[in-house]
């Protein structure tokens, strides 16, 4: 990674994480700063990245499926 | 002090159980019990509601319990005492295999999206909540659920990162033996020591990278955050919560151990050392023994893959298979997985450094022998390893081994035998007392002798002892 795309990256989370607030955890064992923010951060991401697997996995379905039916 | 200050009665809480204020487990006149305190009721009342609870214990997920009329151990807040169905074995992550650890993460994370479906969440991802209950893993804190607080990430994440993630990652990268490090670190293995451990080329797979190394640089850049990691605000989406499950489990799924076959799960697959028919007379030897005792409980010490513990199985018993050598671990855990068989425990266990009582004041978790004793105990072709590698002297095998169970199948193994030759082949012989006389005599100021049993054409033999 070079400078330039480093200096990308950093402003791209810093500004997630500016834009990400959640609340008060409240949890019996501790969260962890780090990581609770940092769940916060590629949450989007993750999430992003589980709709694209659900697309992926329908359009292959739906070939594999045409598939099996002209072959019948 | 009196019942209203939250007087004990009979009940013990057990020593494990004081970090979560929802609850704990006590033991009563030999049975477990579990006590829910008012402030987690609300909670407790949703996981029973909402269909939460049947979905998980009919997939086998969760421990199933009844409602019980029992008196709490202590009455100050408490709302309701459950009675969980009764565990044969209770064994901790750093006993487990790699398959065994993987296999819990993957049950852990199936009960998080569970949960989701039903608007709860569970509180914590404790490696030390999931036990193997007929084969498989299960949860077995009933109050592990929390209503889902909206727009809120995951309070277990760092746990199950910790627990599960990084133990597995050093397992498949670096070495299987690693997962013995669950015993040093009781809440799992720190994400900076793990990322400090694995190699680079773990990073190339996106889940570790993220779970594990960004995540790590994460919680040191906030380590000594003074605010806490949350303003007031704001929405962490469903979508994001299922996007980090999936992730995981994705991350987990991917891990694997490297094929490589250790010297002792090859053990009987070029049994030079071990003429078939001796094995044969020795197969039948321990199962007329095993009819004789009819045990309910079976610990096979040095089990290998497990040949002989499933002698003890296929006689009903409940039969936890103990080796050091993690791949015959493996191996055994898988092969009985594949068989669906629900009477088999393989956990890693090494003899001369058997697991120790560890945690707060050395009570959270108990040793091997606090946890049996088992009705029959055998130890097969283990002697030698004990008296000769390890040096210990005949009686303290007998003494230690009268500590774990009722009765005793155990095999002597003559100092001429092929397998004793190769342990001296580099050392002196210091072992004049390392006789069948004298074996015999360490054994009988324990236990009983009912059978002695030379094994056809091996110079070995087989006892049956009764403890006494």
């Amino acid at each position: 990674m070079d400078a330039r795309s480093r200096i990308f990256t950093v402003s791209v989370l810093m500004l997630a994480v500016m834009f990400v607030v959640i609340p008060v955890a409240n949890a019996y064992i501790d969260p962890g700063s780090g990581s609770f923010i940092f769940q916060a951060v590629v949450g989007g991401l993750l999430a992003a990245a589980l709709v694209v697997k659900g697309f992926w996995r329908r359009l292959v379905s739906f070939f594999t499926k045409r598939r099996t039916a002209d072959e019948r | 002090m009196s019942e209203e200050d939250g007087g004990r009665g009979d009940a013990e809480p057990l020593p494990g159980s004081f970090r979560d204020p929802a609850g704990f487990v006590f033991r009563r006149e030999g049975t477990l019990f579990r006590q829910v305190n008012e402030i987690h009721r609300p909670h407790y009342d949703r996981l029973m509601s909402s269909g939460l609870y049947e979905d998980l214990v009919g997939r086998g997920l969760l421990i199933p319990h009844a409602e019980v009329d029992g008196s709490p151990a202590v009455r100050q807040g408490a709302s309701l005492v459950l009675r969980p169905e009764p565990l044969r074995f209770v064994s901790y992550p750093y006993e487990w295999s790699f398959s065994q650890l993987r296999d819990a993460a993957l049950a852990t994370l199936r009960i998080q999206e569970a949960a989701l479906d039903h608007g709860m969440s569970l509180r914590d991802a404790s490696a030390f909540n999931v036990q193997f209950h007929e084969g498989r893993p299960l949860l077995i804190d009933t109050l592990s659920f929390e209503e889902l607080p909206e727009g809120r990430p995951w309070v277990a994440y760092r746990q199950f990162c910790q627990h599960f993630l990084a133990p597995l990652a050093l397992m498949s990268y670096r070495d299987a033996r690693l997962g013995r490090l669950s015993s040093v670190h009781l809440d799992g293995i720190p994400l900076d020591l793990a990322v400090g451990l694995l190699p680079k080329s773990a990073r190339l797979r996106p889940g570790l990278q993220l779970h594990l190394f960004s995540h790590a640089k994460s919680q040191r850049r906030h380590a000594s955050d003074a605010e806490p990691a949350a303003a007031s605000r704001g929405k962490f989406s469903m979508q994001a919560f299922r996007g980090v499950l999936d992730s995981l489990r994705g991350s987990i799924e991917g891990l694997g151990l490297p094929e490589d076959v250790s010297v002792w799960e090859d053990y009987y697959g070029t049994a030079a050392h071990y003429a078939e028919e001796a094995m044969a007379r020795k197969e039948e030897l321990v199962r007329k023994f095993l009819a004789e005792i009819q045990p309910d409980s079976v610990w096979d010490l040095g089990a290998n893959v497990g040949r002989f513990s499933k002698l003890a199985t296929e006689g009903g018993a409940f039969t936890v298979a103990f080796d050091v050598d993690h791949a015959c671990v493996d191996h055994a855990y898988r092969d009985a997985k594949t068989a669906g068989e629900t009477k088999l425990l393989p956990l890693v266990l090494d003899l001369t450094n058997p697991s120790p009582a560890i945690g707060w004041s050395n009570a959270e978790r108990a040793t091997v022998a606090e946890r049996g004793p088992a009705d029959a105990v055998l130890a097969l072709a283990l002697v030698h390893h004990l008296a000769i590698a390890n040096n210990v002297p005949l009686p303290a095998v007998a003494d230690y081994l009268a500590a774990l169970g009722r009765h005793l199948v155990i095999e002597f193994v003559p100092k001429d035998d092929q397998m004793v030759q190769v342990l001296l082949r580099n050392r002196e012989d210091v072992f004049p007392h390392y006789t069948a006389e004298r074996f015999t005599e360490a054994l009988d100021s324990r236990f009983e002798i009912v059978h002695r049993e030379p094994i056809a054409d091996s110079g070995r033999v087989l006892f049956l002892g009764r403890r006494r």
